[in-house]
């Protein structure tokens, strides 16, 4: 059975934030802890296909989620996932007062810096786990 | 005087490249096409039950842009806001093996050879909003997108 932990980011569109926490998903899931942890399309998870559906339900899931409504841990948990962290982008971004991180398609130095602390911060977890 | 507006929903599919195009396209003409005001509806939002976007996709014409052939985007607007004014399935326009690329993904993997597939995609969703009844996209009611993601 697959055990890698599924991180799952809000991909949100409209801020830079949203970007930020797609980036770090797939910082944490590409570069950093690849044996350990995927990620699955938002999108996907919530079609209800049978396919998603066995890919997401009672899986542990670390969402991150770039604005307080909290849209991919809501989603994630509606699909079946076991949510074991909700990551927050503002969390981290409020360290960083004052700094211009980017645009929802490009992010600039400390948009970066914020994206890979978020990504340690998420690989921290899931070897916490393991 | 009708405000003229177009909603476009894109996937950004975290697993293959065709969810990394889609997004960056519909950003351009989000952020590039003067003429209509274009309003992104943020995916995860709605598909939370954000009331205002799918609202929006129901008085508005809306148009969802996908990465792959799963269309999770267009079978979701739909479920919740009724038929939707256009579809784009980005496989059919990069090719399915692009699309489906699942180790290009991140924006800072992406080469000069990822232009022109984003800059074709946007063009087609341009192509699309030019194809709407002019009398389809006109409403007074819709605040805009709440997402602040």
């Amino acid at each position: 059975m697959d055990k890698k932990v599924k991180v799952i980011p809000c991909s949100g569109i409209g801020k830079v934030y949203g970007l930020i926490a797609r980036e770090a998903a797939l910082k944490t899931v590409f570069d950093l802890l690849p044996e350990k942890s995927e990620t699955m399309c938002l999108a996907y998870i919530v079609t209800g296909d049978k396919e998603a559906k066995e890919k997401i339900e009672g899986f542990d899931c670390i969402t991150v989620d770039g604005c307080p409504k909290m849209c991919a841990s809501k989603n994630v948990s509606l699909a079946g996932g076991n949510v074991i962290e909700e990551v927050k982008v503002l969390d981290t971004v409020k360290e960083h007062k004052g700094k211009k991180f980017g645009s929802p398609t490009q992010l600039d130095a400390d948009g970066e810096l914020v994206m890979d602390e978020i990504a340690a911060k998420i690989a921290k977890k899931i070897n916490e786990l393991n | 005087m009708s405000e003229l507006k177009v909603g476009i929903i894109s996937c950004s599919g975290e697993e293959c490249l065709g969810g990394t195009i889609s997004r960056l396209a519909t950003r351009i003409v989000l952020d590039e096409l003067k003429m209509i005001s274009t309003v992104t509806l943020c995916l995860p939002l709605y598909l939370a039950g954000g009331e205002e976007e799918r609202n929006f996709a129901k008085v508005f014409p809306t148009i969802a842009v996908d990465g792959c052939d799963k269309l999770c985007v267009k079978r979701s607007t739909e479920k919740y806001s009724g038929k939707i004014n256009g579809s784009i399935d980005v496989s059919k326009i990069i090719g399915k093996e692009n699309a489906l690329n699942t180790k290009t993904v991140r924006i800072k993997d992406l080469t000069e050879e990822h232009i022109p597939m984003v800059e074709e995609v946007a063009s087609e969703i341009v192509k699309m909003i030019g194809s709407l009844p002019a009398d389809s996209y006109s409403g007074k009611t819709f605040r805009g997108c709440s997402c602040g993601g």
